[in-house]
Parts: C-alpha cells; structure tokens; sequence
C-alpha cells in the first residue's frame, strides 16, 4: 500500500473512499484491515495539518519583502476609519 | 481676357469711392476667431455626444448637438485624463470649454475643459459604463468563479493598514483561527492612485508562495470613498489574480465592481474573515466524522458478516452450505486435536531429554562439574523455551491457514461461486421473495466484485 500522502486535499478524499469501501462491507477482512490502518494514518495527518500551525502576521512591502507586523496593529484600540 | 488691367470685377471693387481692402482668408479667420473667442470666455453647453472619437494621441473629439443644431467639440487628452466615464454617443452632457475656431479647415468648436453627464453623476455613469465592458467580457460568469482553498496556508489581505476593515479581519482571525498565517499588503483605499496600489498588491500578493486566498477591501464610506474598488485596475487585478479572491467593501448595501469580479463577495471585512476560516470549520468537522465513521466500520463490521452468513444460510438455494460449514469445522477441531498431540510430543521429548540432564547431572559429584552442568541446564531449558515458541509459532501458523479456510467458506466464498445477494436499495435487508418488491423498485446486488444498482423491469 501507498504511504505517501500528497496533500490535505487529497488525504481527506482518500480518506473518504476508504471509509466508504469499508462501510459497503463485502471486503476481505484483510484488505479492511489494511484499508483502516491507512485511514487511521490518514485521518492522524489531517488531524496534524488542521492543529499544526503557529500565527504569525507579516506585511508584504511594496519592494516584495515580508516583515512581520508590529503587536499594536493586532491589539490596537478602536481608531475609526 | 484675363491679362487686361481694366476688368470689370477691378472696377466695382475700387469704383464706389471708398477704397476696400482686401483681406486673405487667414486674416478674416483670425479676425472672426477674434471676435468669438474675446465674446465668449468659459460657457457651459448642454447636448447630446454623437460622433465621439478618442483618438491615439488621447484627444477626444465629438459633436454636441440638440433639436436645431450642432456643435463641433474637443477635449484634449490633458482633460480627458480627469473624465471618469468614456463619453459615448447618446449621452446627454453639460460640456464645459471655451469657443474657438480651428483655422486650417475654417470651423468653429467647443474645447472643453470637462464634461457633466447629465441625468445621473459621473461616478454611477462610469460604473454603469464599465459593468457593461466587463459582463460583455464574461468576467462576471459564475462558471469563473474558483472555490476557496478548505485549508488556506496563508491568507492574504490588500487593505489599509490603519482602517477598521484590518482591525475587523483580524479580531474575527484571532478569536476563530488563532494559529493564522497572514500576510498584509497595506495600501492606499481612496484618492489618487488608490486603485493601481490596490491593483498591485493584489497581483503581487496572489503569487506570493503558499499564499492560497485573498482578501481585498475597505470599510464603509461614502460612494467617493469606496471609488477605487469601482475602477477598471482593480476590477482587472481581481479578475486576473492567481489565487481566490474575497471582496470585502463597505457595508453590505454597497456593491462594487470588485465585488463583481471576485470570485466571493462577503458583505463585510468581519464576514470576509469568517467565510475563509468557515472552510477550517467545516473541515475539522468532516475529519471528525470520518474517524468516527472509519471506527465504526470497523465495530460494526464483524457483527454485519455475521448477519450476512445467517441470512445466507435461510436461503433454500444454498441449503447446502451449513453442512459443510460443519463439516469444515468438524475437519477444523480434529485438525487442532493433532496440532494439540504434536505439542504435546515435542514437549515430552524436551521434558524427557531435561530430566536425563538433571539425572546425569545428580549422578556426578557436585563439585568441580557443578558449574558446567549447571550451564547444559541453562541451554536445555533455553533449548525447551525456543521449542515452545516454535512450536506455538507453528501453531500459530496452522491456526491462520484453517482461519483463511473458514474464510474460503464464507459468503465471499459463496458469492465466488457465481451466488449474488440481492438487497433492497439502501441495503438493509436481503430481498427473498419476489413479492417484496415492486416493479420500478431499485434493488442492489452484491457480486464478489462488486456492486450492482438494479431497476426492477419485471417480476413473474
């Protein structure tokens, strides 16, 4: 079986197929039993991808280089238009 | 002839007394441009544009005309420049200019300084004016539209860097998304050149790497404040961006051309925001699901192969089965009976050669052979360890090839036999009778390979 996983996008789609094949049943139970491993692989990488960020807030400049934005842009008080 | 001095066109021109002078054609033009241009200073002229002409040098020229008259018109490209609508033919104007007459082809005009549409404001014409170009171009087709990315890496935004539509995004970021990666490209939201920043960072922001979406827009103001969202640049750049767009622009009442173009409209900066992190929502949702679903496949799916065998087994047609299913388990315990005996052996010979050791060992003098026996006991029980893990290995062994036997026998194993199970459409309950059914009914079929969706034609 395929270990790699492309993408978000993708490991959420095969993560789907393979839960649908598993729920129509009528597999040999070792095919489930590879086909859930893979979906408990799958569903682990979406869960990593969904939490695993960190926040950062950057400025692209006119020149096309990025800095990061000063706290007092996030915290400012309300200042109107 | 004409060579003769006295001519009679000579003689009534100097005859009357008074002597005329005789002026050229440039003189009585300059003379006449004179008199129209110090009588008339700045006027402002009311008509219909028709025969409009921009022409490559940028200078404009048209007619104005009413019921009785026209009117030759230009307007050089240095005033064109501030016009916000394209002056097409049709369009009823104030035209402000002063009169003047062209000397080389002896006509009078209007240059004009500026131009009043008249009926509705310049700005509402214009945008009317370039709604039209840009729908004719199909740049509004829904079918243009792109989905916005489920997962954005990065989210973009073209805005002001001290306007309240930044504060908005964020607050909405922070509080739903905290972990937000995103990338502010600060520019300026009105006045002059406000569109071609705006049409920039939006261009250079879509190639930015890793940056899936962007959000370009303002907050509320007047129609004058929110212009540069209603100019062809930025209508341009959000159409041709590399990635999504989100127009978020004033209130929900104003709709620009931006908004247009964009693949999403949000009503606000704040909804904006939501609408990029709802994509996260959903998704953290559905990948919840999908666990919770893949496990249960997994709980129910013992207890489902069951219910299939002992449908199976009512079936007249396959009466046979459950015998040599009994069979086969019959065949299954003797089987494990002569795997017990063999253990059993192989133990006993171990167990035989263990005591010969302890035997012999005791039949030596303890001291000087203590140590080395007491090492061949060590190897023997090792010996006797590793006989039993291969032993159980074997059995082991012996245990999954019956299991993948059994396997061989189960509805899968029927169904390789050409068998196929029919069920009602959402596969609840196995269709026996043929009453049970109507004609039109759907019905599936589970074939070794495969699902079938079937239509029910006719029934006997």
């Amino acid at each position: 079986m395929e270990n790699h996983i492309r993408d978000f996008e993708s490991a959420i789609a095969e993560l789907e197929t393979i839960v649908k094949t598993l729920e129509a049943g009528d597999l040999a139970l070792e095919k489930s039993l590879q086909l859930f491993e893979r979906g408990v692989q799958l569903s682990r990488f979406c869960h990593t991808r969904l939490e695993d960020a960190e926040r950062r807030i950057e400025i692209l400049n006119q020149s096309g280089e990025r800095e990061t934005a000063p706290d007092t842009l996030i915290n400012s008080p309300k200042n109107g238009n | 002839m004409s060579g003769t001095p006295d001519l009679p066109l000579g003689e009534s021109v100097s005859g009357v007394g008074s002597v005329r002078k005789i002026v050229t054609v440039s003189e009585l033009t300059t003379r006449i441009r004179g008199v129209l241009e110090s009588t008339q200073g700045e006027i402002l002229v009311e008509g219909e544009i028709v025969n409009s002409r921009l022409w490559k040098t940028g200078h404009l020229y048209f007619t104005l005309r009413d019921e009785q008259a026209q009117l030759k018109a230009v307007m050089f490209r240095s005033a064109v420049r501030y016009l916000r609508f394209t002056p097409e033919d049709g369009i009823k104007v104030v035209a402000r200019g002063r009169v003047t007459v062209y000397e080389p082809k002896g006509e009078y005009q209007i240059v004009c300084e500026h131009l009043q549409p008249q009926g509705q404001g310049a700005l509402l014409l214009a945008y009317e004016q370039l709604r039209r170009t840009l729908e004719a171009e199909g740049l509004f087709a829904v079918n243009r539209r792109r989905p916005l990315p489920v997962l954005p890496r990065q989210i973009g935004i073209v805005t002001s860097l001290d306007g309240a539509a930044l504060r908005d995004i964020l607050q909405v970021l922070t509080r739903r998304h905290p972990k937000a990666h995103v990338v502010i490209r600060p520019v300026q939201v009105q006045g002059e050149g406000a569109a071609d920043q705006i049409a920039q960072g939006v261009d250079e922001l879509s190639h930015e790497e890793g940056l899936d979406v962007i959000i370009v827009g303002r907050g509320g103001g007047s129609l004058e404040d929110l212009w540069a969202f209603n100019e062809e640049p930025v209508a341009r750049a959000i159409a041709a961006a590399a990635v999504p767009v989100i127009s978020a622009v004033g209130h929900e009442t104003d709709v620009t051309l931006s908004d247009l173009v964009a693949d999403i409209r949000a009503p606000t900066p704040s909804a904006a925001a939501e609408i990029v992190i709802a994509g996260r929502d959903t998704l953290v949702d559905r990948v919840d699901r999908l666990k919770e679903r893949l496990s249960a496949t997994v709980r129910d799916g013992n207890r489902n192969r069951l219910t299939l065998v002992l449908d199976l087994d009512r079936r007249p047609g396959l009466a046979g089965w459950p015998t040599r299913l009994a069979v086969r388990g019959r065949r299954t315990a003797e089987l494990t009976y002569v795997l017990t005996l063999s253990v059993r052996s192989t133990f006993t010979v171990l167990e035989r050669r263990l005591r010969d050791a302890q035997l012999s060992l005791e039949a030596r003098e303890p001291g000087r052979r203590l140590a080395t026996s007491r090492t061949q006991l060590v190897a023997a029980r090792e010996q006797l360890g590793a006989a039993i893990v291969h032993v159980s290995q074997r059995r082991e062994g012996h245990f999954r090839n019956l299991a993948g036997r059994l396997e061989a026998l189960s509805p899968l194993g029927v169904l390789a036999r050409g068998y196929a199970v029919c069920w009602n459409a959402d596969r609840t309950a196995i269709i026996r009778d043929a009453s049970s059914v109507s004609v039109g009914d759907d019905v599936a079929i589970t074939l070794r390979q495969g699902q079938l969706k079937c239509k029910v034609n006719s029934k006997d």
